[in-house]
Order: C-alpha cells, then sequence, then structure tokens
C-alpha cells in the first residue's frame, strides 16, 4: 500500500499525468494505475485512468444493490473494490459541485453503446454523494419493476393501478440499509392509513413508513410512494441534498411484458411503482440532482443496436426528460487499456504465460476493441 | 528436386481420386500443402532461415494451400488440447456454447485458486497453483491411464488382455472420462463449468471419481497379466 502512495507522490509532484507516466521509473510500472484519494470529491483530471480504493464496508453501506454482477463477483475474488475514474464520471461530478440547488434540479442522462461502464458511473457519482452526506434514492435497474413480475396486485390507493409488492419490499430493505440517518430525520406531513386499522401520524419518522412496508407486504408498494412523495416535498427546504439515480430509466416509458388476469397488457404508467418514480424524474423539485442511465441490455422490445436517448427513450420518454444533459461514455481509451490491464496483471488475473507479451496484450484490445465489458469477459478465462 | 510445372498441376488438379479409398481420408490432391498460422513463421527474415525452410518457401509459391479449416487459430492463447476437449464435449454442432462453458469452468477454477491463494498465509502462497491451464493439463495427465484392455475372443470365450495404449488414446481416454463423469453424477440444478472446475481441480490433486476409475482399470489390468501373451501385436 505504502509502496503505491510513494509512487503517487512523484507523480503528483511532477504535475500531468501524461508527464508522470514517463517519469515513474519502469521498475514500478504498475503502481501508477492505483490512487491513495479514496475521497470522489477529489478526483480531478489528474486522477483519469487512474483506479480508486473503496473500503469493503463502505461498499456494503452505500450499495446493497446497484453494482454490476461481475464487478461484485470481481469484488468477492479481489478481496477489494477499485474503480476507475473515468471523464464522464469527472464530468458529472463537476457538474454537480457547481450546480445551484434552488434551482429546479438538473437531469443527467448518461448513454453509451453496450458494456462501456454507464453502470459504473453512476455507482461513482452515487459513491461521491453519500459521501458528501446526500440522499440517495438509488433504483438499480428499472427494467427489473416492468418485467418477470410474479405477483401484481390491484392497487387500493388507485383502483386502475397495479401493485408490486416483492419488487417494493426488495428496494425498501435496500434502501434502510443505505440511508439509516436520514429515515430518522425526515418527519411525515401527513397522516396515512394503511389498510383499515394502521395509522402513520404527522410527524413521525420516515423510518416507520418503511418498516410498516417491509412488515405488511402488500402496502410496499403504498409505502414506496409515500417515501418518495414525503422527500420529494422536503427537498426545497434545504436540510438535505436529494440525489436520485435511475439505471435503466428507458424502463420507464416503453412496453413491459407483464399482462392483467384478463390477459391484456400491462402498460407502464398503470404500475404504482413506475407513475410514482415517473414523478421523482420530472424536474419540478429542487435541492438535488437526477442522474440517470440508458440501458438496452435490459431493455424490451428495441433492437439490441439502440443505444442514442432517441431510440432507447422513445417519443413519450425523450419529451418527459427534455430538457436533459447527456453524458456519452466511450469505451477505453488507451490510457484506461493500459491501466485496466495492468491492474489485471497486479491483482494476478491474467494467469496465462502469453497474456503478459506485448503480443498477448496487442491481441486482447483487438479482440475486446477497447469495450470494458469484452475486456473483462475475454479476460476471465485467461 | 525441380518444382513442378504449373501446366501439368492444371491438368491433374480436376477429379482426382485415389486408387484405393481408406476410411480417413481427403478429398484433396496430395501436392496441396497445409496452411501455416503461426506469426512467428512469417515474421523470420530471409537469412535466418534454414536450407529446408528456404525450400519450402520456394514450394509454397508454386503449390496451391488448403483451406484453413475453423478451429485453425493464429491467437497466442490457442491451445489444441483445450480445443480437443471443448470439441469433445460440444453436442450437435453447438461449438459457441461449448467454447462458453469451458471459459467459463476456466474462470471458475481461477476464482477459486485466487481465493484460496488470497487467503492463505505468506509461506504457502507458493504452493497455490493458480494458472487454469497448468491444472488443466496437469489433471489431464493425472487421469491418463498407462495400460489398457482389450476384447480378444480366443476358443470361443473373450479375454480381457492388457495392451498398451497410444498416446491419443491416453488423452482421448482420460478427456471421456471427465466429460462422462460430469454429466452423469452430477446434481440436476449445478452447471456444467461448476462440477468440471470441481472434478479437474480434484484430478489435479490426484483425487477424486476419474482418478478411481484409472486406479481401477490398472488394477485389472495387473489382474489380468495371465493373458498378456493372446496379444499379437
Amino acid at each position: 500500500q505504502l509502496d503505491r502512495g510513494c509512487a503517487l507522490h512523484t507523480a503528483a509532484r511532477g504535475g500531468l499525468s501524461s508527464v508522470s507516466s514517463q517519469d515513474v521509473p519502469a521498475q514500478r510500472p504498475r503502481a501508477i494505475f492505483h490512487t491513495s484519494e479514496n475521497d470522489p470529491a477529489k478526483h480531478t483530471e489528474q486522477h483519469e485512468g487512474r483506479l480508486y480504493n473503496i473500503p469493503l464496508e463502505e461498499v456494503k453501506a452505500v450499495f446493497p444493490h446497484g453494482l454490476p454482477h461481475r464487478f461484485q463477483q470481481q469484488i468477492q475474488t479481489f478481496n477489494e473494490a477499485r474503480v476507475m475514474v473515468r471523464k464522464p464520471a469527472l464530468e458529472i461530478l463537476a457538474y454537480l459541485k457547481g450546480s445551484n440547488f434552488a434551482h429546479p434540479a438538473v437531469r443527467y442522462v448518461i448513454y453509451g453503446e453496450r458494456g462501456t461502464g454507464k453502470t459504473m458511473t453512476l455507482c461513482h457519482v452515487v459513491h461521491y454523494c453519500s459521501r458528501q452526506g446526500w440522499l440517495v434514492l438509488h433504483v438499480p435497474d428499472a427494467h427489473l419493476w416492468v418485467k418477470n413480475c410474479k405477483e401484481l396486485f390491484q392497487s387500493s390507493y388507485n383502483k386502475d393501478r397495479l401493485d408490486q409488492p416483492l419488487q417494493a419490499s426488495v428496494w425498501l430493505k435496500n434502501f434502510k440499509t443505505s440511508n439509516e440517518r436520514f429515515l430518522q430525520e425526515i418527519k411525515t406531513q401527513k397522516k396515512y392509513m394503511w389498510g383499515k386499522r394502521e395509522i402513520t401520524e404527522e410527524g413521525r419518522p420516515l423510518r416507520e413508513v418503511v418498516e410498516q412496508g417491509l412488515a405488511r407486504v402488500r402496502s410496499a408498494t403504498d409505502a414506496v410512494g409515500v417515501v418518495l412523495r414525503e422527500i420529494k416535498q422536503q427537498s426545497h427546504r434545504g436540510s438535505f441534498r436529494l440525489l436520485v439515480a435511475v439505471d435503466g430509466v428507458n424502463a420507464l416509458w416503453g412496453r413491459t411484458t407483464l399482462s392483467k388476469e384478463d390477459k391484456s397488457p400491462v402498460s407502464p404508467e398503470e404500475l404504482t411503482l413506475v407513475h410514482n418514480l415517473r414523478k421523482m424524474v420530472t424536474n419540478d423539485w429542487s435541492g438535488g440532482a437526477i442522474v440517470t442511465t440508458l440501458s438496452q441490455t435490459g431493455s424490451l422490445f428495441k433492437p439490441s443496436s439502440a443505444y442514442t436517448p432517441q431510440e432507447l427513450l422513445g417519443k413519450e420518454g425523450f419529451d418527459a426528460l427534455d430538457p436533459f444533459v447527456p453524458i456519452p461514455v466511450p469505451n477505453y481509451s488507451p490510457r484506461e487499456f493500459e491501466s485496466c490491464y495492468g491492474y489485471y496483471l497486479e491483482r494476478k488475473w491474467l494467469q496465462h504465460e502469453k497474456a503478459h507479451t506485448e503480443d498477448g496484450k496487442a491481441e486482447l484490445q483487438f479482440l475486446s476493441g477497447s469495450n470494458p465489458r469484452q475486456l473483462d469477459r475475454l479476460a476471465g478465462p485467461l | 528436386m525441380a518444382a513442378p510445372s504449373a501446366a501439368g498441376l492444371g491438368r491433374r488438379l480436376r477429379a482426382w481420386l485415389p486408387r484405393i479409398m481408406p476410411v480417413r481420408w481427403s478429398r484433396y490432391n496430395p501436392s496441396y500443402l497445409e496452411p501455416e498460422a503461426k506469426k512467428e513463421s512469417y515474421q523470420k527474415p530471409l537469412e535466418e532461415l534454414t536450407e529446408e525452410e528456404r525450400e519450402h518457401m520456394e514450394l509454397k509459391a508454386v503449390r496451391p494451400i488448403k483451406a484453413a479449416p475453423p478451429s485453425l487459430s493464429s491467437s497466442v492463447f490457442s491451445d489444441p488440447m483445450i480445443s480437443k476437449f471443448t470439441n469433445m464435449m460440444m453436442k450437435s454442432g453447438n461449438k459457441v456454447l461449448a467454447r462458453s462453458l469451458m471459459s467459463q469452468t476456466l474462470e471458475a477454477i481461477k476464482r477459486k485458486q485466487l481465493e484460496k491463494y488470497h487467503k492463505a498465509p505468506e509461506n504457502e502462497k507458493e504452493t497455490i497453483e493458480c494458472n487454469p491451464y497448468v491444472i488443466f493439463h496437469q489433471a489431464l495427465k493425472n487421469c491418463q491411464p498407462i495400460i489398457g484392455l482389450s476384447n480378444i475372443t480366443k476358443g470361443g470365450k473373450t479375454y480381457q488382455v492388457p495392451i498398451p495404449l497410444t498416446d491419443n488414446r491416453k488423452r482421448f481416454l482420460a478427456m471421456k472420462w471427465l466429460i462422462a463423469e460430469c454429466r452423469e453424477n452430477k446434481h440436476r440444478r449445478t452447471l456444467m463449468p461448476e462440477k468440471l472446475s470441481q472434478e479437474l481441480l480434484l484430478a489435479f490433486n490426484n483425487e477424486g471419481p476419474v482418478i478411481k476409475k484409472k486406479h481401477v482399470l490398472h488394477k485389472m489390468a495387473e489382474a489380468n497379466r495371465a493373458y498378456a501373451h493372446f496379444r499379437w501385436w
């Protein structure tokens, strides 16, 4: 650990990171791919292409859900969580640092081709915001709410809509893990009746609403709706900053594969969870930001070559999200590729003898096309 | 050796059939040469080549070359044993699935060994092998039987006679036993990569059902030593 820190200090004194990669002698060519700067608030262009460490306890607290599956496997194998600092994430962090929270919330849409690192960019931003003490509303994959739902009940609040108790309770459990202290501080502003007997009074902490949703699974969806509404109404006061992080936001405005009991298809508006989330993603509240990601991988009825906002969101979604700040995420630049390759070598992930040679590296770069997901898939068996 | 004339070749290339038709044969005229996929052979400068290599290069300028089979790869990561094993795992020509299963198996082996490696104390770290290819090759070598049995009928009765095995046959038997073991003796819900990685790691340490099968075969051959003279080749 100390070696890496020393290498970085010499690099930091060098000034520009491109100069430092030539300055640092060849004895430690891999240590410069790491950075000891673990606070995302202090990440600058100098740290671009480098990997920073998130302590494992923080990972469990900040990301109970939301990290991609392969990254979770990687954390378990390497016993550490290293995230690469890339340009799109730095861009969003700069915008967040400079934004005026009295104005309505700005929407950022991260888009890019498959496997370029959109979800990891979102996780970087979520980590920054949780470090800064924001209230983070992280929906790990909105597509999970519009497909493969075993139980759909008619909502008691509004006869036309449908409830999804399982998905809602899972989300509430993870939301509770990540935002413990806010649930104690934020108080309800209205009296809520759950069914005929249970009541939550005005002025009770939000934690009770969440407990109610977890205890009575039937009312979990309504609990989610209440939580979202309370948070939105109180965010403009300024006691906390709110980040709405939605991965796969194009699920909210597409089609679903669910059907009602009479086999008629369900459109997303008829789902309570989707309806409430759409209200969160509109920019009629202030005191925070909305960072979303488009995703083709879990999407329904969209061609696999679609990646732009226009194609994935459709007309309805685009009009609902418009105006937004688009953030494209490209494949790895040569420096980022070197960094990732060096990290795999250092953690002994690339075990094949030929993978250590220049030929092997050139072949990996060519076969993966510098796409992060392809590189990860290729380096798996090697 | 003078190079044959191009005109003679053109006449003789069409509709060539050998006089005797062997069982495994190819339709190619014998003048066709094998394709060369290794990059290193093309990167050598002219001076370093030996006499026969120079002749071979001149021959390639006039002779036609066979079409490259799809399994021929110029990748530095390609391994003939792994390709053979993948082909044996393949069912109804689904090479994509077989290859993905193979890569998932290698990854599973690597993950298990790396987890063990990171948790081990310093002095034991060198003993843990993390390279899935080394484990695969060593496991296969450990599973190969030395001596085999063959059915020879003499005087109306069939005897199990111990016979020596060729290298190819040994490799084939080892791979066949591994795949059969993984297909039959696993729980309905475990996937092939998981089971294969388990079996390969056991075979690497000389344990497990495949090694046991090899030992049983050796014992049978030892028990039938008396009939060894029945073999006439």
